[in-house]
């Protein structure tokens, strides 16, 4: 019997201060190419990365790439409508970036939370690892507390131009939002799950499980 | 010299030594055929091939092999070989039957007629191709004396007679582009090149205590802290090495560099209350190719000091959204059937106008073409920002509204880059900035009232 096939659409945000490397990061995970000739994001930009998630499930993740300049605060902030996740992004060898993390975290948990009230995953990149500054970093556990403390899922330090750990850190947002999802669907009413929706092309999680 | 000037320059070159390439091309390409004059009828041709072949036929030893013309244009190899079908075979195997050899001469002789046929089909699409070049080049010059000679010189009769308003929207050639933009954006703010000399000493006073860590004791910029002082011009010197970064003109140890940094550092000086705001570095570069760096920054204040750019530049949301449902308007009455397909996946404004409107399309459209469409923004206002963004939307409805949400908004966000000029104005010429009797400025006027209106009745619905 043919396996049925599950299809996931997930939109995701790329948040953090002005060049950090959002753009970067989103251009070597989905067209695997590096350029330090990225011009200004202005307002938002996108891509769309297809994960074969295993032999089943496809992921298409929609990255929203979004302008870092805190200015544009109330501008950007309507892009966050629907979001399933985010990176936010800091830069290793400008410390004031790092700062400002715990903003973008408090700003996001503010404005986004999943159907059932709950934030939703995010991931913590410490971008740039290969300019060798990792004055901040030299301490894994006490990143590790702070991701705790603010909420995140993880993090992972990671390098556009040598590309590292940007896949790593994708698959971690991913299974994270996949795990919630199915937390959602404990939730929702069984009486709510109808027959039809096989018909629907993205098959919500909680009936991905009712067929499996 | 205007750089402008210096790249249309270069292009020409390119361009005249590309074709000095294809003339030679041509040359070799026709002695593969024998010495076959261009421009002769194919029955001669075939004729005179004939002949040769009979010259060839006729003497045992081998004529000069064609492939030593090959050797000299690798290009031309597959039509080299053509030729050999005429020849006899190697002496170890049976010699051609004499219908075969026939057979191969008609072949022969139909491969030149089809390549002669190329040929001058080739010659003829070359022949127009220069002509239009010169006619080109010719309606800029006559432009040029036209800008010069008739119109600045009596710019406030003439600017707005139609005969220079459909002259304008033809372009302005670069070297008079400049002049024109700062007559046309005006300097309603009054500034001097004293005054961009004050406020730039002042910057780079400030740039020397940040990096020699000094404290300030500024007691006038009180309200706009050292720390927000400080992150304005870090984000000026992270976006300029992000403007135009294809040109390397702008970057660090480029020409263009300090003009750019005086001008945006100036600017914050200058006004405070705005600062820095990213995609200021774009509309400044375009304006740093067009004219020198205190006319530059009188052009750049003036304009970002207009009602559109304002509302954009100090981020007021709510009148943002207003432009935005304005611009609707318009798309609603111009393009229905995309504005309907928009609706239905969610494509607001927002996701592909802030871009659009913050660079003034230099960042989006080839500079070329921006600086075009900056031509006409010139001479009609905020109104030509907003029919651009319809005629840009026009002229790519078929293939948008096969997309679904994240295909539009990708395509939107990223223009093709040969986008077509030519095309592009005939779309935007056919955008009707007309809704129902109503103008651009009366549609907005009405709805900023209207939003007016619903913030004082009910408050609450504000964000």
């Amino acid at each position: 019997m043919q396996v049925p096939h599950k299809e996931h659409l997930y939109k995701l945000l790329v948040i953090g201060d002005l060049g950090v490397g959002k753009t970067s990061i989103i251009k070597r995970y989905v067209h695997q190419n590096f350029s330090s000739h990225y011009r200004a994001t202005i307002g938002v930009d996108f891509a769309l990365k297809v994960l074969h998630w295993d032999p089943e499930t496809v992921v298409r993740l929609q990255l929203w790439d979004i302008a870092g300049q805190e200015r544009f605060g109330n501008m950007t902030r309507v892009y966050y409508r629907e979001a399933m996740g985010a990176f936010i992004v800091f830069d290793v060898t400008r410390p004031a970036t790092f700062e400002a993390v715990a903003k973008w975290k408090n700003d996001l948990d503010s404005k986004l939370t999943l159907p059932n009230g709950k934030p939703v995953s995010v991931v913590l990149l410490a971008n740039k690892c290969d300019q060798g500054k990792e004055v901040l970093l030299n301490n894994g556990l006490k990143m590790d507390q702070f991701c705790k403390e603010h909420g995140f899922v993880g993090w992972f330090e990671t390098s556009a131009k040598e590309n590292i750990n940007i896949d790593e850190a994708s698959r971690c947002l991913v299974k994270h939002i996949l795990a919630n999802e199915c937390d959602l669907i404990e939730s929702i009413e069984p009486d709510i799950v109808k027959p039809h929706l096989t018909s629907s092309k993205v098959a919500p999680c909680w009936w991905v499980m009712q067929q499996s | 010299i205007s750089l402008t000037l210096l790249f249309s320059f270069c292009r020409n070159l390119l361009a005249r030594k590309q074709n000095a390439r294809l003339d030679k091309q041509n040359d070799l390409g026709w002695k593969l055929f024998g010495k076959v004059p261009l421009r002769e009828n194919t029955q001669k041709d075939s004729k005179k091939i004939q002949k040769e072949y009979e010259d060839k036929t006729g003497r045992p030893s081998k004529p000069p092999s064609p492939k030593q013309n090959v050797r000299k244009n690798l290009d031309f190899e597959p039509l080299s070989t053509t030729a050999l079908i005429l020849e006899d075979r190697p002496a170890n195997l049976p010699a051609k039957p004499a219908e075969e050899a026939q057979k191969h001469r008609q072949q022969y002789e139909e491969m030149v007629v089809q390549a002669k046929k190329r040929e001058l089909k080739e010659a003829q699409r070359r022949k127009k191709q220069l002509e239009e070049r010169c006619r080109v080049e010719e309606s800029i010059g006559n432009a040029v004396l036209t800008w010069n000679n008739e119109i600045l010189p009596n710019w406030e009769t003439m600017w707005c007679s139609r005969k220079v308003r459909d002259l304008w929207w033809q372009g302005i050639p670069p070297s008079v582009r400049g002049k024109v933009w700062s007559l046309a954006i005006g300097n309603e703010l009054n500034i001097t090149h004293e005054l961009f000399d004050i406020c730039l000493a002042r910057a780079k006073e400030r740039w020397r205590s940040l990096s020699t860590g000094g404290s300030e004791v500024e007691s006038e910029d009180a309200g706009f802290s050292a720390a927000d002082r400080e992150a304005s011009l870090e984000l000026i010197k992270l976006d300029i090495s992000r403007t135009f970064p294809n040109l390397c003109i702008f970057q660090q140890g480029g020409p263009y560099h300090d003009m750019l940094h005086s001008i945006l550092g100036a600017y914050t000086c200058y006004r405070p209350d705005v600062g820095y705001v990213q995609g200021m570095s774009f509309i400044a570069a375009v304006l740093i190719l067009n004219l020198d760096t205190a006319d530059a920054f009188i052009a750049f204040s003036n304009l970002l000091n207009k009602p559109c750019q304002m509302a954009f530049f100090r981020v007021d949301h709510g009148l943002m959204l207003t432009y935005f449902a304005a611009f609707e308007v318009f798309f609603e009455e111009n393009l229905p059937k995309l504005f309907a397909h928009f609706k239905k996946n969610n494509l607001t404004p927002d996701i592909y106008l802030i871009d659009w409107i913050f660079t003034l399309y230099s960042k989006s459209l080839p500079l070329d073409l921006a600086c075009r469409i900056w031509d006409v923004f010139c001479r009609d206002g905020e109104e030509f920002l907003f029919r651009t963004a319809l005629g840009i939307l026009k002229l790519f409805e078929d293939i948008l509204t096969k997309m679904d949400f994240i295909h539009m908004a990708q395509f939107l966000t990223r223009l093709p880059e040969d986008l077509p000029a030519e095309e592009l104005f005939a779309s935007i010429a056919t955008i009707q900035m007309q809704s129902r009797n109503k103008k651009w400025a009366q549609v907005l006027t009405a709805l900023q009232k209207d939003s007016r209106e619903m913030e004082k009745g009910s408050p609450s619905l504000r964000h």
